[in-house]
């Protein structure tokens, strides 16, 4: 199995996103119908499921080109993802509604009120998540399909 | 150069350059069956490192101390 790499890359990194997304629909719609959480449900299923899943590929093929010049090792890479993800996932949440930006903190989902002070740490933990997601399910996944 | 030929100078070669030290003598394999070890080389999984662990543990206590968190987490997952 030594054609179509890049391929094999990008199917590998939507792997995760995709498992996923289902899991996050599922959240989403007990929140609103079950706990009666009046949350957008439509516009906040745009960024997990149109654009998540692809930076992720794209992520692990760009993994995949630079591997053999660089030799980083894929969880750092997977966890320098965030630093990537969050302006545009903030960007869309923003223009969609779905993030509020206030004088004090952030409003997610017009429910979750995070303080600006709780950002940099959440980063760090989402720094944190996505090593050990990049490290052992993507990586996993890429010594199956043969590009690791 | 026919087979006579290269017969002869496969066997001055052999002469010309004797085996090193522990490599098997020409014709004869190695020792030991090396195939159990080639499966246990594969088989082998690295251990997972304390630090990893550490940030499992982490990550999961802050999930429990902030479980507002957890939508904004799954929105970017």
């Amino acid at each position: 199995m030594k054609s179509h790499p890049y391929l094999r890359a990008y199917l590998g990194g939507i792997f995760v996103p995709t498992l996923v997304l289902p899991v996050i629909l599922t959240v989403f719609i007990v929140t609103r119908i079950v706990i009666q959480v009046p949350t957008p449900i439509e516009r906040i299923l745009i960024f997990p499921m149109a654009i998540v899943p692809s930076l992720f590929g794209l992520w692990n093929a760009i993994w995949l080109g630079s591997h053999d010049r660089w030799h980083q090792p894929i969880g750092l890479h997977g966890a320098v993802l965030p630093l990537v993800m969050a302006p545009i996932g903030a960007l869309v949440g923003t223009s969609l509604g779905v993030l509020q930006i206030g004088s004090h903190g952030v409003v997610w989902f017009q429910a979750c009120s995070i303080p600006y002070a709780w950002i940099v740490p959440g980063f760090g933990a989402a720094m944190a998540a996505y090593y050990l997601v990049w490290k052992y399910v993507v990586g996993s996944l890429n010594r199956v399909l043969g590009i690791a | 150069m026919n087979a006579d030929e290269q017969d002869r100078l496969k066997k001055l070669l052999q002469a010309a350059l004797p085996p090193t030290a522990g490599e098997p003598e020409p014709g004869r394999g190695p020792g030991r069956d090396l195939w159990p070890a080639v499966l246990r080389k594969l088989d082998s999984k690295p251990a997972t490192p304390w630090y990893d662990w550490a940030l499992l543990a982490g990550l999961l206590g802050l999930a429990g101390l902030f479980p507002a968190a957890i939508p904004v987490f799954l929105y970017y997952l």
